[in-house]
């Protein structure tokens, strides 16, 4: 057989994908459907060509086979020239996208400089922490009985606490805030980017002038993690670290503001099943939160490259070929998921690829549950009847990024301030970080925070 | 029953825990799980057992 024959074959699922179109967003059940069902690895023209796996099983033993698939973007074409995670890979990139787009051994030990500072234990002692930033939010707004949630609380708490963990100063939150949300909604032709485009400068210059200080004066927390690391006998330059501070940043911001703004847009449509949540909160919070997870996936799949010929759940690849793992669309595969397109709170065997799979698991998973399921459940106590205003609600145009919210208003019965203000309680939590040393490692530090009453 | 999570295919997204923490101890430093009970599951714990193992993304348990 001519090698277009071979391809006509290896290619015979063909499907035009295109994940970056507000059409895809729209018949989102519908392509899934269609692709789960039919060709649950498919090629697809567009982009220059690529695989994408939306069926379970089929991305299920296509991330595990970490022998035959490469994250890494060569952005200096030192090695293999791959592409990294993103299909297009964005045009004009000088940084890799942190460890997401690096292959071990180097990926790994990145990894085990920062597990200490996510792990379970690690992230719990920051919950008194977080529900004093989620109280405070809450209260700015709790007298006037109008919230916008996504501006007024799940954009800003894991900002807050990110930077917090990184070691920069918490008061800077909104100076990555609104960088990091809108250059993932912002389309690339929108005349707004240039704004965009100036608060990512912004914030790449706040970055970079934290890991100087860092450097010059160590204080706790990840970044002066990297500093330190060992990466394969190396120690990291700072135009690498940048990367990696931008990759926690980005995978820490934008996607549990997503999380938490639709379930709370889910829930304020679903009243009843809002007052079940919160009444048993102790037996469904948790599964809640992992359908939550796989119904809305805020990351809804990362591309990469196969670093060699291979065959992988029954389909043949070859070197240098790029895929896209839908981790969206395989949380739809009913032969997993009974009812894949309906919330179910109390579902259980739940299989979800949220935060991917294998090697690159995401790091911020216990960090991103934790965060959700305080904010969630503060929201619950304190304005349990709350409306969303479906009018006033802004979706992001397309999923092919984040599948995220850049705003969403709802009203409620007021109800009594119980502490002091956003600003005020932010300065408090920046005295707690620096007195007890939170952002220290877990085997440094394995005491939760303590916060002092007001 | 006995159960065992396989180290070199667990990636630490913790679900055994949160089901069966009885069962599924997680390291405190990369969050990665082990079983702590090394013989057999006690009977009122084997529901929730078998829900950890069906609910693993990596499929680690056995």
């Amino acid at each position: 057989m001519s090698s277009a024959e071979t391809n006509g074959e290896r290619k015979k699922n063909s499907y035009h994908f295109d994940r970056h179109t507000p059409e895809y967003r729209h018949q989102f059940e519908t392509v899934t459907a269609e692709l789960v069902g039919k060709c649950p690895i498919a090629w697809s023209d567009t982009y220059e060509g690529h695989w994408v796996a939306a069926g379970h099983k089929e991305v299920f033993e296509l991330a595990r086979s970490a022998e035959y698939l490469s994250n890494d973007h060569d952005v200096n074409n030192q090695r293999k020239g791959y592409k990294g995670i993103s299909i297009p890979a964005p045009k004009g990139t000088t940084i890799q996208g942190g460890f997401l787009e690096m292959d071990p051994p180097e990926q790994r030990h990145y990894r085990q400089a920062l597990n200490p500072y996510l792990s379970p234990a690690a992230i719990n002692r920051w919950t008194p922490v977080v529900d004093e930033l989620v109280r405070a939010c809450l209260d700015e707004k709790i007298a006037t009985g109008r919230i916008d949630f996504v501006d007024d609380l799940a954009n800003v708490v894991p900002a807050v606490l990110t930077l917090a963990m990184l070691g920069v100063p918490l008061k800077n939150w909104s100076i990555y805030c609104d960088a990091v949300h809108a250059s993932v909604y912002t389309p690339p032709d929108s005349p707004d980017m240039v704004r965009v485009n100036e608060g990512r400068r912004a914030m790449y210059m706040d970055m970079f002038g934290q890991l100087a200080q860092i450097r010059a004066n160590p204080r706790p927390g990840m970044i002066d993690a990297l500093i330190r690391a060992d990466i394969n006998g190396k120690a990291p330059e700072d135009m690498e670290l940048l990367g990696v501070i931008a990759l926690l940043i980005g995978g820490g911001f934008d996607t549990t503001t997503a999380l938490t703004a639709h379930a709370l847009e889910w829930l304020s449509e679903h009243p009843q099943e809002r007052a079940r949540l919160s009444s048993d909160r102790d037996t469904l919070l948790d599964s809640a939160t992992e359908e939550f997870l796989r119904f809305y996936t805020p990351a809804p799949g990362d591309g990469r490259t196969i670093s060699a010929d291979c065959v992988i759940a029954g389909q043949e690849f070859k070197e240098g070929e790029r895929v896209w793992l839908s981790w969206a669309m395989s949380n739809r595969d009913p032969a997993v998921f009974a009812n894949p397109n309906e919330v179910d709170l109390a579902r259980t065997g739940n299989r979800h690829h949220s935060f991917g799979l294998g090697l690159h698991r995401c790091i911020g998973s216990n960090l991103a549950r934790m965060v959700f399921k305080r904010m969630l459940t503060a929201v619950l106590d304190r304005m349990p009847d709350y409306q969303c205003d479906p009018a006033g609600a802004v979706h992001y145009q397309t999923i092919g990024v984040i599948q995220g919210m850049q705003h969403l208003p709802a009203t409620f019965t007021p109800g009594p301030r119980t502490g002091d203000g956003l600003d005020d309680t932010i300065a408090r939590m920046q005295a707690i970080c620096d007195e007890q040393r939170l952002a220290e490692p877990v085997t440094v530090r394995k005491a939760s925070a303590r916060i002092a009453e007001a | 029953m006995k159960v065992h999570v396989d180290p070199e295919r667990c990636q630490g997204h913790t679900l055994c825990s949160m089901i069966a923490p009885e069962v599924f101890q997680l390291d405190e430093v990369d969050g990665h799980s082990t079983a702590v009970i090394d013989g057999d599951i006690p009977a009122e714990l084997e529901a929730k057992v078998i829900d950890a193992i069906r609910s693993c993304p990596e499929q680690a348990i056995s």
